[in-house]
């Protein structure tokens, strides 16, 4: 018997292996795209997260006015906005990572994030 | 020459250090080739080691590994730096992972059994050192899976060699194949 030849655990081992790196792709890979967070970025404000937990309602104030964000279990609205044209308020709800909703009259943007990737770079 | 050896130096010593002066010069030569990727070469040397292990054993394989990286990191001048743990977390555990499947060579497994196991783990020894330590960072394991992919093909590649060196017979009159499989 020589030391070259294929045996019958090289391919099991090919075979694992190759499970490992499907499976390492799809764990890492497959969105989670359940909204867990919100995310409020307002102009001249640092960004502020709202954990989407529990029914609340939260009011932000703008340069025009109030907009109102309602916030439910895993998903959260621009329930009303000073935006003339609704833009904000028929984002609808937001519940996937990376929705977002915009009102620019009260320079403020709503993301809602789930634990999707969320690196912004990788550096060696 | 030989006559200023002392006489505790067998055969099989030899036979370790010339391996292991192999496997540095190919890791050396290796890391002149610039990857595509960083993080990402085949690890020829790796061959040796398994050339090491078929025909000497796994404690003869353990030496030469252990000679390689510590050997290699004195020529490229990276020794105690995060380089060189990365390269010795990942042979430690490239060797144990040898050792598992040790008993199952060469009988039930070959030379692409073992490269594959032996890169998996290699890359798997790294990559928890890299983050465990390194770069503890959350995010990092979405960079594990292509680096798993690469270890499987960098793993087949050298284990297809080592399993041609191992067939060749220039290579087999130097190198006396182990009596206990």
């Amino acid at each position: 018997m020589t030391l070259s030849g294929l045996r019958w655990g090289d391919g099991v081992i090919a075979a694992l292996a190759s499970g490992a790196v499907v499976a390492a792709f799809a764990l890492a890979y497959l969105p989670d795209t359940e909204a867990s967070m919100l995310v409020i970025t307002q102009t001249g404000e640092p960004p502020r997260q709202e954990p989407l937990d529990r029914a609340r309602e939260i009011e932000i104030h703008g340069p025009a006015g109030i907009t109102r964000v309602q916030i439910e279990p895993g998903r959260a609205r621009c329930a009303d906005s000073p935006g003339t044209r609704n833009i904000c308020e028929n984002s609808g709800w937001l519940q996937r990572h990376g929705e977002v909703a915009v009102s620019l009259p009260n320079r403020l943007t709503l993301q809602v994030q789930g634990r999707g990737p969320g690196y912004d770079s990788i550096h060696y | 020459m030989t006559a200023s050896f002392p006489d505790t130096l067998t055969q099989r010593d030899r036979a370790i250090a010339a391996l292991a002066a192999i496997a540095i010069g190919v890791q050396v030569l290796e890391a002149a080739i610039p990857s595509p990727v960083p993080g990402i070469k085949p690890g020829l040397a790796n061959i040796v080691t398994l050339i090491a292990l078929l025909t000497l054993g796994w404690r003869a394989a353990v030496a030469v590994t252990l000679i390689r990286v510590v050997g290699a990191a004195l020529l490229l001048g990276t020794l105690l730096s995060p380089t060189f743990w990365l390269s010795l977390a990942g042979a430690l555990a490239a060797l144990a992972a040898l050792g598992l499947l040790r008993p199952l060579a060469p009988r039930h497994v070959g030379a692409l059994g073992l490269a594959i196991a032996a890169a998996m783990a290699h890359i798997t020894g790294q990559f928890l050192l890299a983050w465990g330590v390194i770069i503890p960072h959350p995010n990092l394991p979405l960079v594990l899976p292509p680096l798993l992919l690469a270890a499987l093909i960098a793993g087949s590649v050298t284990g297809i060699l080592a399993a041609h060196v191992l067939a060749d017979p220039r290579i087999q009159r130097h190198v006396r194949l182990a009596r206990h499989p």
